[in-house]
């Protein structure tokens, strides 16, 4: 199995919806357990896979002093654009034309490379070929240059080289010429007009419709239908039409079933019941059973021929065509695929509506004008494991974690405000799930300085020895669990409860250790959280059970100056006073696989 | 002093020398490499660039005319079973091997007007059909045989060219030998 690089993951709030949130009782960094044990936040729950994001998706509101993720946030669409000509398409033009680039440029039907616009005239003179006007005249096709499909497949060649989608839009498969919506509108007109001074019924009563117009023709009859329907009652209105117990509903009730109306049409218009659509006028349209031309094709070409279920959903829907019926199996009625157009998106806060992140409208270019991302708010956390120097070093760090075996892992926080900030961390004693591995955060509560100057701390660079080991010790009085370990700062390198292990201009490094629990399913009884009185799920190992993830919960708490424009000051109040603010959340370490014995 | 040292490494010309039969209007850069010992045969306007890799030595390798053969392309890769044949590679007429192609050895042949894509590999024993196309990073198993006009691409999908562009595309090839042979300096008699 692969190794597993270390991670962090953090809830955003707004799936905040049990009992999670701590803030009514910040003084209690308890890393017990039982007690705790519903409020607990467990990684492994379903619903966890759609709260739980890596720190560069979330956002954060500068307003509501929350994290934001890419599920909460309001998305507002900025700009259109085509991925590949990059040309702005305006809103008011996705109404009338829809999503797709309608300008040149198409996807091969076959393997989505982009089409480019050959011209297959063979050139009697090789020196004509800068000639301006041969843009004008000829025949064009599209090819790919990956797959080597061309439009020749399809039976398709452009007179233009320019304006491809229009082109295309009137030409069907094969080259016949293709009746947009519009025209097919007035054509309907004309036989319309023409057939009732002819008074006789259209000749062409059983064509082919398009999609568009058969739903048409099926929308104006039912509609017909309904006003008569309720309409063709004996004066009664079509509420009391509806009663189950009059003999209106009755007769039709008995109608349905015997079928009579569709040959009584007096019956019908008396009882007043609906009749289904009974020709192509009515948006009727039989569909084609007869498949002796596809199974004489698919002899002759083979399985070659057909199409794969990808190509066929890639297809673009094709309203103005007749019902395929079962037609689209086959290559040959590929339809290059216009470009879907991109967006650039704005994102509000869902509370108080302000924008968090928006992009630079133009399309070319890959800048924001406002983008607040959480890791310049909230402390990254990164993960290593630990070896100790003179002792006995793990024997395979990342890649398994050995059970039953103590390990240690340095997480190191780094601050990314210009505020010293203070970090209490909790995590309950033992992991949830069937395999509880027991945790242990040696140093719980911390400060981390501000993230000042780069400079600052290589110019102070002397000190920052002595510095360190000043500081190392100063976290005892801190420590929420700090189990009265006397020794002060001994040694330098031996991981300490309620001491931080290192600390730099604005990182502070803390030791968590970990006893992973064995995965072997017959000592399930004996390590299982029996909580309840339930059962023991003695189950298989499920996917990815192996994993070691500590779910923990981060308070950070810091002071700003109400007037400073640093990051995080409200508008507003009392400018002079300096203001506390806090922010917490649930998070994720998976720290490795534990090993199967 | 003007003389700027290269950053690519030095070309082996290891290995015995080939005895060649190469065209007169070839087109050959200095720093391809010619190794093994079964003859090499290279025929007319066929342009190798620097750095490309032909080995005989398991068997004879045969280019045809108006072929390229692009840098870091190796024809006649000894394959697994290292087992020598008369004929190890054959290239017919208007072939293009891309940069980083392989060609192993072992009756391999490539048909007329046929394109081997960049860091495609031909596996030996494989007969690839004419005018065939393979996108880069194709494999081909040993021992394949193409069909003509086939277009091997997106992880082995299998279609056929109806484009109907052969006069086309060797016309194309010639204009672009014509290119080549004034940038690529020629020094045939270095593997004679
Ligand atoms: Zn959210
Ligand atoms: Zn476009
Ligand atoms: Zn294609
Ligand atoms: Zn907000």
């Amino acid at each position: 199995m692969a190794p597993l690089t270390p991670y962090t993951y953090i809830q955003c709030p707004c799936s905040d919806v049990s009992p999670l949130s701590r803030s009514n009782d910040p003084n209690s960094p308890s890393t017990a357990g039982a007690d705790d044990e519903e409020r607990t936040f467990d990684p492994r729950a379903p619903r966890s896979n759609f709260s739980l994001y890596p720190l560069e998706y979330l956002l954060y509101c500068e307003d509501c002093h929350q994290i934001r993720c890419p599920r909460c946030v309001a998305e507002e669409i900025v700009t259109y654009y085509c991925p590949n000509c990059l040309f702005e398409v305006p809103s008011s033009n996705i109404k009338s034309e829809g999503n797709r680039c309608t300008r040149s440029c198409f996807q091969c039907p076959i393997c989505i490379g982009p089409l480019s616009v050959a011209s297959i005239d063979s050139q009697p003179d090789p020196n004509l070929l800068a000639a301006p006007d041969q843009a004008q005249s000829g025949t064009n096709i599209l090819i790919c240059s990956y797959c080597n499909w061309s439009s020749t497949e399809i039976g398709i060649t452009f007179s233009k080289s320019n304006g491809i989608h229009a082109q295309l839009a009137k030409i069907r498969n094969g080259g016949a010429p293709r009746l947009t919506a519009k025209e097919h509108k007035e054509k309907r007109k004309e036989e319309a007009a023409q057939s009732r001074l002819a008074g006789a019924s259209s000749p062409e009563s059983e064509q082919n419709l398009d999609v568009e117009t058969q739903f048409a023709n099926l929308k104006s009859f039912y509609q017909g239908q309904l006003a008569e329907s309720s309409s063709g009652g004996n004066g009664l209105s079509s509420l009391g039409d509806l009663g189950f117990a009059s003999p209106n509903s009755l007769s039709r009730i008995m109608s349905i079933y015997t079928g009579g109306s569709l040959h009584d049409k007096r019956s019908r218009s008396r009882v007043g019941t609906m009749r289904e659509a009974l020709d192509s006028d009515e948006g009727l349209q039989l569909a084609d059973l007869d498949e002796s031309a596809a199974i004489s094709k698919l002899q002759s070409e083979g399985y070659e021929a057909t199409i794969s279920t990808d190509q066929l959903t890639e297809q673009p829907p094709r309203l103005e065509d007749a019902h395929l019926h079962g037609r689209t199996r086959f290559t040959s009625e590929l339809r290059p695929i216009p470009y879907l157009l991109r967006t650039k998106r704005s994102k509000r806060c869902p509370v108080c509506r302000h924008i968090i992140s928006k992009p630079e409208a133009k399309v070319a270019t890959t800048r924001f004008r406002i983008r607040l991302v959480a890791g310049s708010y909230i402390p990254t956390i990164t993960i290593r494991p630990l070896n100790v120097p003179g002792g006995a070093s793990p024997t395979s760090p990342p890649d398994a974690l050995v059970p039953l075996q103590p390990a240690q892992f340095l997480l190191t926080f780094r601050n990314p405000i210009f505020e010293t900030v203070k970090v209490t961390l909790a995590t309950p004693s033992k992991t949830p799930g069937r395999f509880p591995s027991k945790v242990t955060v040696l140093c719980p509560q911390f400060e981390i300085d501000a993230n000042t100057d780069v400079w600052d701390e290589a110019l102070n660079k002397d000190d920052t020895d002595k510095d360190r080991r000043r500081r190392r010790g100063d976290e005892n009085n801190n420590g929420g669990n700090g189990n009265g370990n006397g020794n002060g700062n001994g040694n330098g390198n031996q991981p300490e409860a309620g001491k931080i292990w290192e600390r730099g201009r604005n990182w502070v490094s803390i030791v968590v250790e970990v006893v992973p629990a064995s995965l072997r399913l017959d000592l399930l009884a004996s390590t299982a959280n029996l909580a309840g009185g339930e059962g023991i799920d003695a189950g298989p190992l499920r996917e990815d059970e192996d994993i070691l993830e500590i779910p923990m919960f981060v308070r950070v708490e810091w002071e700003v100056e109400g007037g400073g424009d640093e990051v995080g000051s409200a508008p507003g109040k009392d400018k002079e006073a300096t203001e506390k603010r806090e922010l917490a959340y649930w998070s994720v370490i998976g720290l490795g696989r534990v090993g199967q014995s | 002093m003007s003389k700027r040292h290269s950053i690519v490494p030095p070309i082996s010309q290891a290995g015995p020398k080939p005895p060649v039969q190469l065209s007169s209007s070839l087109t050959i850069a200095d720093s391809a490499v010619l190794t093994g010992s079964h003859p090499i045969a290279i025929h007319g306007e066929t342009v190798i660039h620097p750095r490309a890799r032909i080995e005989s030595l398991c068997g004879r390798v045969t280019i045809g005319r108006r072929c390229i053969v692009h840098e870091r392309a190796t024809l006649g890769a000894v394959g697994v079973s290292g087992r020598v044949t008369e004929n190890a590679v054959t290239l017919g007429d208007y072939v293009t091997i891309e940069v980083g192609a392989a060609i192993q050895a072992g009756e391999t042949v490539i048909g007329d007007g046929t394109t081997v894509g960049v860091q495609a590999k031909v596996g030996a024993g494989a007969v690839v059909g004419k005018h065939c196309t393979l996108t880069p990073h194709t494999e081909i198993a040993a021992g394949e045989v193409i069909p003509d006009y086939t277009v091997i691409y997106s992880n082995g999908m299998r279609r056929t060219d109806r484009r109907g562009v052969t006069e086309l595309r060797n016309k194309a090839q010639a204009r672009q030998i014509e290119v080549l042979r004034r940038m690529i300096p020629s020094n045939p008699a270095k593997f004679a």
